[in-house]
This record gives structure tokens, sequence and C-alpha cells, in this order.
């Protein structure tokens, strides 16, 4: 009873062990265990009392088995780390450590095991080992090495790689001047010296980039640090690292004599050329591109885009293009664009946009080239021009000479016609009445001559020059000049012009248009209503339009539009026509460089735009 | 001289009706005294331009009178011309062959072209003459078209 007491109290100390604790008999049968034992492999209570360990645990390994006989002997277990594997899960590392179980008698009653659960323990031994290699993998790979230097016995300990590095044999001593004689004479020895002293006296650490010479007289880049060490506030010396750089440093270097080969290239191009990103951003223009958009620097334009610099029109073009090409990956070719800054100058460029590809094949923005061929366009335009005022004046020269060959021989052919007549009359009284139509026929040619000849003048006088003179002005002295007419007509004027509208006219040609189409107004008026005449003006691309605008008869411009301007064309019953007004106004009009346009309705009116040239 | 031309009178059928469409009263008077003198025709109508000549076909033709045979034709006319009137008068329902002489000062190759395309156009014989009309030519193209 007393005994069983015991136990109970033994068995209810035992569970409650801060550690993984387990007593076994001699048969390594389990007499006591604490529930953390129980707990760490996970057994219920009730199935492990009187069970043996191996069959627990199976399988126990041998060193398990042999530590636990040992310390069944009285020998202290050495501990054992044991590895279990529960079914398919992860390995479970337990220390043993073992002793043996003695009675109050000294005898020895069995084992008193505690396990520790060493999982993160035992990974992480390989583990450093791993590092380990993994940093001398490292150390050949990134070609570090390392040194040390110790102060109390002024000595200099390389590793491999640093040897490797410098060329010299494995069994190589180097001591600090040696060591500092592998750099390069010059910048790199004298920088080296300096920094190791300062590392020394002033505890100052470095890293500088150097070239070293090597013991097979190889120059090398290399970056060199140092540090130094302190044992209880004491300098004891200096470590460091040693990394060649010598491949890098050589590949950076034709980098940049690339880059600047490059800048060089693009900056001396007589072209525009200019890499945007996706969104248009220039990051990258050179310095015609830069002239162009009156910058001085690089910097001012990149990370903007043509929105900055063009009007929004020709930047949204723009915009539209760089998206194509992009999202498409066709590169645009030669386009002719004109574009028009912000301060309205213009330049016209032959533009190719090629799509930029990143390392992966993406699209990354694009390449623009451009070149400037605003003066080829001047040309162009200036020679489009001179041909459309040659081939004009041609036109105008040969519609000339029919009018003057038409009208002409038409006089001729009467005077001829006339002329075959009287040879052949012999009645006197036909006769007096044939000359009479031949003088009459002479009355006509004369007056068909003065009209050419006008004609002719207006064409050649170049002695006029055009002024700049006032519309309402000189509409008021027509009116003037034509008040009797005007009022004997009963016709009113209505004239809208603002006062200030000036145009470039020649004052006598002026006078002539405006009464002449105020004469056609009248004359051509509406029998059912009185004459009302309206002017008023607008300014449209570069022309003042006079607009003339009558409540008259108007005309037919389908069946009259292309003679309307002819030469002695008339389209009304009118005694008074002549159809040499309207010929002689668009001879002065066009003389000007101007243009004329009507507009009419049958009944109601016509309308007169005489455009007057602002420019020549 | 004379006596050529009397031969020709003689052989030449009475024309009943005669159009001149002139704006220029010395080439209407011009071409009716050579008429006089060369040709037998009863009726000679002359209108200033083609749309009082038009009108004058139309009253002709309500009136169901004789339709002019052959029309000497001016082209540049006011209020309608000499190819106005043409564009009018081809689409007439006359079934007739009417000679046209088309009399004109013009030397314009347009003038030229618009002739031909009238005479294809027209069953009517159209012809281009360039003025002055001779005495020697009138009787030669006043005959009927046939």
């Amino acid at each position: 009873m007393m005994n069983r007491t015991h136990i109970d109290t033994n068995n209810y100390l035992i569970k409650q062990l801060p550690m993984a604790t387990v007593f076994l008999n001699k048969k390594l049968e389990v007499v006591y265990a604490s529930d953390l034992w129980v707990k760490e492999f996970e057994f219920t209570n009730g199935k492990v009392i009187g069970k043996k360990i191996s069959d627990l645990l199976q399988p126990i390994s041998k060193d398990l088995k042999k530590d636990l006989k040992d310390c069944l002997e009285g020998n202290f277990g050495i501990g054992v780390k044991e590895c279990l594997n529960e079914k398919d899960g992860p390995k479970k590392w337990t220390e043993w450590t073992n002793v043996p179980w003695y009675d109050e008698k000294e005898n020895i009653i069995g084992v008193i095991v505690q396990t520790e659960h060493i999982n993160q323990k035992i990974n992480n031994e390989p583990n450093s080992e791993r590092l380990q290699l993994l940093l001398k993998e490292k150390s050949s790979n990134a070609n570090i090495g390392s040194w040390q230097f110790d102060a109390e016995l002024d000595t200099l300990w390389w590793c491999d790689m640093t040897k490797n590095l410098h060329e010299v044999p494995a069994d190589f001593i180097p001591d600090l001047d040696t060591g500092i004689e592998f750099y390069k004479d010059g910048y790199s020895r004298n920088t080296i010296s300096m920094l190791v002293y300062r590392a020394m006296n002033e505890g100052i650490p470095y890293k500088e980039k150097l070239q070293i010479v090597t013991a097979k007289g190889n120059e090398k880049w290399i970056i060199a640090t140092g540090k130094p060490i302190y044992k209880n506030d004491k300098y004891i010396g200096l470590v460091g690292t040693f990394q060649d750089i010598n491949e890098q440093e050589l590949i950076n270097r034709k980098t940049n004599e690339n880059e600047l080969l490059l800048r060089t290239l693009i900056d001396s191009l007589p072209l525009n050329v200019f890499v945007k990103d996706l969104d248009s951003r220039k990051i990258l223009v050179n310095k015609s591109e830069l002239d162009f958009l009156g910058l001085k620097h690089e910097s001012e334009a990149l990370g903007k885009t043509d929105f900055d610099f063009l009007n929004k029109k020709n930047a949204l073009i723009g915009r539209e293009e760089d998206i194509m090409v992009m999202e498409n990956g066709i590169p645009l070719l030669k386009k002719e664009t004109t574009n028009i800054k912000k301060d309205g100058t213009k330049t016209s460029f032959l533009t190719s946009k090629i799509p930029l590809k990143g390392a992966n094949g993406k699209i990354t923005g694009l390449v623009g080239i451009s070149l400037d061929i605003s003066d080829l366009k001047n040309k162009e335009e200036e020679l489009r021009n001179l041909i459309n005022v040659t081939s004009l004046q041609n036109k105008k020269l040969v519609n000339f000479a029919h009018i003057v060959s038409h009208n002409l021989r038409s006089h001729t052919a009467n005077f001829s016609m006339l002329l075959e007549f009287l040879v052949s009359e012999k009645d006197e009284e036909e006769k007096q009445n044939l000359i009479n139509m031949l003088v009459e026929a002479s009355d006509h040619l004369l007056e068909t001559l003065n009209n050419l000849n006008e004609v002719v003048v207006i064409n050649t006088n170049v002695n006029l020059k055009k002024q700049n003179i006032s519309l309402t002005k000189n509409i008021k002295s027509v009116e003037k000049n034509l008040s009797e007419f005007l009022k004997n007509n009963n016709a009113k004027v209505i004239n809208t012009i603002e006062a200030d509208v000036k145009i470039k006219a020649i004052p006598a040609y002026l006078d002539n248009i405006l009464m002449n189409l105020f004469t056609n107004a009248i004359m051509y008026k509406s029998p059912e209503r009185d004459p009302i005449i309206k002017l008023s003006s607008t300014r449209e691309n570069g022309y003042t339009i006079l607009s003339i605008t009558d409540n008259g008869l108007g005309i037919d411009l389908k069946k009259y539009g292309d003679k309307l301007f002819g030469m002695y064309k008339t389209f009304h019953n009118n005694a008074d026509a002549k159809g040499i007004g309207l010929f002689l106004t668009k001879n002065q009009v066009e003389a000007m460089n101007g243009k004329i346009t009507t507009s009419s309705v049958v009944g109601k009116g016509t309308t007169f735009n005489i455009h007057f040239n602002e420019d020549n | 001289m004379e006596r050529e031309l009397h031969l020709i009178y003689i052989l030449m059928k009475t024309i009943n009706s005669i159009f001149i469409i002139d704006d220029d009263p010395i080439t209407v008077f011009g071409i009716r005294k050579m008429l006089d003198r060369t040709v037998e025709f009863k009726t000679i109508s002359t209108y200033g331009n083609g749309k009082l000549a038009l009108d004058g076909i139309i009253k002709v033709l309500t009136n169901e009178k004789a339709i002019p045979e052959v029309i000497f034709l001016d082209i540049n006319m006011p209020i309608m011309d000499g190819w106005q009137f043409l564009e009018e008068f081809i689409v007439l329902p006359i079934e007739e062959k009417v000679r046209i002489n088309i009399v004109t000062s013009s030397i314009d190759p347009a003038d030229y072209q618009k002739w031909e395309h009238y005479n294809d156009k027209s069953h009517h014989l159209i012809t281009f003459n360039t003025k002055p009309i001779k005495v020697s030519q009138i009787a030669a193209i006043t005959k009927l078209a046939d």
C-alpha cells in the first residue's frame, strides 16, 4: 500500500516534469513518463506505461539501443540523436540524454531518459555547412577574395581567391608592403597607401575601385575594401575583400565608349532623333531635335511629350501614330508631317517611327527619325505657286487671244462682206447704204479695240501699286458720284461694313469695280420693287471679302454662270448692256490677285463677292 | 460669174422658209442680201438671239405652219446663244431634216468640237462656217437638206 502510494506520488511528480522525461525499467519498459514526453511523441498516456520503448518507437537506432544498455551497466549515456520518422511526415530529430536509474540502495533499476526536440539544431548544421560552401562558391564566382592583416604580428593573410587574383602561387606569403606594391604605380598605389594608412590610424573603412598589376604583369580593375578590427577597443588589424571587376569594368568602359560614339553620332546627324516610351514621353533626344524644340539641354525635354511643345492637333496626330506603331509593331516610314509649335512656327518633316523592343521582345517604346524638309517644301510650294500663276496666265492669254481674234474677225468679216457687195453694186442709193454700214462697222471696230486695249492695260500695268485703303471711304465716294442715278431709281444703299475695315487695292480699280456693280444692281433691278443694295464684309483665308447684294432680277447661273464675266456677253434684253462691265471688273479684281464669285436667285437678286488679297 | 449663179438658181428648188438668227445687223443684212440674189425662197425671218428664234419656231409648230428648212445661226448672242439654241432645237418634234448653217467668227477649237457634238447628236444637217460668208458660197449652203 505504502509502495503503491509512493509510486503514485512519483507518477504524479514525474507527470509534471518540465522536460520530456521517461523512466524505463531494466527491460526497457516505460515505468513513468512525463506528460511532455508523451506529448512529444504523440502517445496517449494509457498506452505508454508498461510498453517496451523499442515497441513504442519502432524502430530505434542501434546507437540508442547501445546507449540505453550502457546505462543499465552503470555508464552515463553519451547522448544520442535519434530520428523518428512519422508516417510520411517530416523528420523529427530528438536528442536523448540517458542516465542510469538507481534505487535507494544504489542498484540500477532502469534508465532515466530526457529527450529534447532538436529539429532546428539538426537542420542548422547542414545549413551552416551549406553556407560555407555557398560562400566559397560565391567568392569564386564573384571573384571576391578576402584578406586579413594582423597588426600585432605584422602579418598579412590572403585567401586562395585573393592569391588567385594576384596571380601568385598558393604558397606565396604577402606582407603589407608587397600587397601595396601590387597596385598600379601612380593613382592606384597612392590612393591605396593613403586609404590603408587612414584605416589603421583613423579607423576609416574604405571601398575603392583601383587597378593592380598582377605577378604575371596583367593589369586588372579591382574593388578593394578594408576595415579596421578591434579587440577590447584596441586596434588589432584590418580585414577586407578584394573583388575582381576587370571584366565588368572593361565592359563598362567599352559601353561608355560606345555610348559616347553613339551620342556623338546622333548629335551630329542632320536628322532629328528621339526615343519615346510607351506613354510617348521623350527618353532621348538628339541635338537637332533639341534645336527644333528650342531647348538647350536634353534634361529640359526628357519626360515631356509632344503636347508640351506642339499645338494640340499636331500632338494628337503624333500620339495616334505612336500608338499605332507601338501596338502593331509595324514601323511608320517616311511620313510627311508639318509640325506647328506652340509659338506657331511650322516645320515640315519626313518622319519614320520604329518600334523599340526590350530584351524580352516586348515593345517598350519607339525610335523616331525626322528629316527637316521645310526648305524643300517651301521650294515645292513656290514652284507650285509659280506653275499655278503661269498656267493661269497662260489660260488668260489664250482666252484673251480668242476674244481678240473673235471680235476683230467679226468686224473684219463684215468689212469684207460689205466691200464685196460694194464692188458689184450698181445702184447708187444702195452703194451709199453700204458705205454707211462700213462706217458703222468701223466705229464698232474702234470701240472694240478700245475695250480690248483697256483689258491689256489692266493686265500689264505693273506701275499701279496697291494701297491700304478704307473700304467704307471708297464706297461713300462712289455712292456720292452715283447719287443722282441712285436717287432717280429710288435706290437704297445699306452698308454694314465697319468703318475701320481696310483693304489692299488699286484705288482706281476699286472705284471702277464698285461703280460697275452699283450700276449693274440698278440696271437689272426688278420692275416690281425699288432697288436695295446691301454691302457687307468678312475675312477668310487671307482675303477680305466685300459682298454686294441686290434685290434685282437675278440671273440663272446654271445657264449663264460660265459666261457671266465673258466679254460682250449680255443676258437681259437691255439696250444699254454692252457685255463689257463685268468682264473688266473680273480683270481688275484678278489684276489685284483677288477673285470674284457670284450667287444669284432668279427674281430675288444677285450677290457678288469680291475677294481682296491681304498678302500680295 | 452671173451665168454660173443663174445656173444654180435654176437648179434650186424654192425654199419655203429661212431663219437668220444673229444679233449683228450687218451680218443679217449681208446674208439677206446674198440670199436675195442667189436663192429662191418664200419667206425669211430674222431673230436677234436664240430665245427669240426658238419662240418663233415653237409658234410655227403650234400653228402648223411651215417650219424653216434652212437656218443661219450665229454663236455669240445675248440671252440664248447658238449652242443653247441648238440644245433646245434638236429635241423639238421636227421630223424633217433641217439644214442649220452655223455662221461664226470664232476660231476657238472648243466651238468646233461643240459643232461636231451636235452634228452627231441630231438628225438635222448642221454645217460650220466661218465669217465672212462669200456670195459664191451662199447658194451651196442654202440647198435643202435631203
